[in-house]
């Protein structure tokens, strides 16, 4: 029971919930998005020796291949019609831009289904393709 | 018996101004986060030379190394061999000349993680001019 004259000690929150909120914001802000568009149920084939990457284009183009040999854009199964005329829409937006295409293929996938991915790319008249490998495995 | 009223305490002047300024920072934190720097053009002046009128003889491309990659063995200008004894010649190779070109084809039923392999070698060899084919 409360006596006379004892008081509970309490404290403003208002400002702790202000930067409590502000933290959610930036981060849910700065958060990389693309980050997002990687499927994480691909298991690369590690490349100790490549060369690590350290930016990211803005036209960037990640192309999945799972085990299977399904190819996934932006985690989109798409069929190889599909794909060609996906990548040459975006060449034909791009005109006279290097469109890099990245490709993420299981390391036990085979290379039937790689290969086509890369034909879409040739169709679209996409000739430099880079291959994704884990350097370091997290 | 009177019914005390709770007195209200009124103190002039003062404004709760907590709500103002969170929504001031919100504001502010979405455009910084929003807000993308003016470009900043330069002019860079080149000079573009005319043609050549006499044609340069082209140097002779470099030889090509082709590695043929299959689910359970690699050739090697069509002679079979070890990763290890692929990369001893690669290091050969590229102590030579870097430039070379290395033509790797893959068969439909080898893995990808196989011609990642041989890429990275090529990688740490320095080897830039690699291309890759696909047999049928």
């Amino acid at each position: 029971m409360r006596k006379r004259g004892e008081e509970y000690l309490t404290g403003n929150l208002t400002a702790m919930i202000d930067v409590v909120f502000q933290l959610i914001i930036f981060f849910v802000c700065t958060v990389n998005m693309q980050d997002k568009a990687i499927d994480d149920s691909i298991r690369l084939a590690m490349a100790p020796n490549g060369v690590p990457v350290t930016r990211k284009e803005l036209l960037e183009i990640n192309l999945d291949v799972d085990k299977r040999g399904g190819v996934y854009l932006n985690r989109q199964f798409v069929t190889r019609d599909e794909l060609g005329k996906m990548l040459t829409k975006i060449v034909l937006e791009n005109p006279g831009k290097q469109i890099p295409v990245i490709i993420r293929g299981d390391a036990n996938t085979k290379h039937e289904a790689i290969q086509k991915a890369m034909d879409a790319c040739v169709k679209a008249n996409i000739w430099k393709i880079k291959f994704a490998a884990f350097k370091e495995r997290g | 018996m009177a019914r005390q009223r709770k007195k209200i305490e009124h103190h002039p002047g003062e404004l709760n101004l907590t709500a103002m300024i969170d929504v001031a920072f919100q504001l502010l934190n979405f455009f910084i986060i929003t807000s993308h720097p003016v470009a900043v053009l330069a002019h860079l002046d080149v000079f573009r030379p005319s043609p050549d009128p006499v044609p340069v003889p082209r140097p002779r491309p470099p030889p090509v190394i082709r590695i043929e990659i299959f689910p359970d063995r690699m050739l090697l200008n069509d002679m079979q061999v070890t990763m290890p004894r692929l990369v001893d010649f690669l290091a050969a190779q590229a102590s030579l000349d870097a430039r070379k070109t290395v033509l790797i084809q893959c068969s439909q039923k080898s893995l990808h993680g196989q011609l990642i392999a041989i890429l990275d070698q090529c990688t740490r060899l320095r080897m830039s001019n690699l291309s890759v084919i696909s047999s049928t």
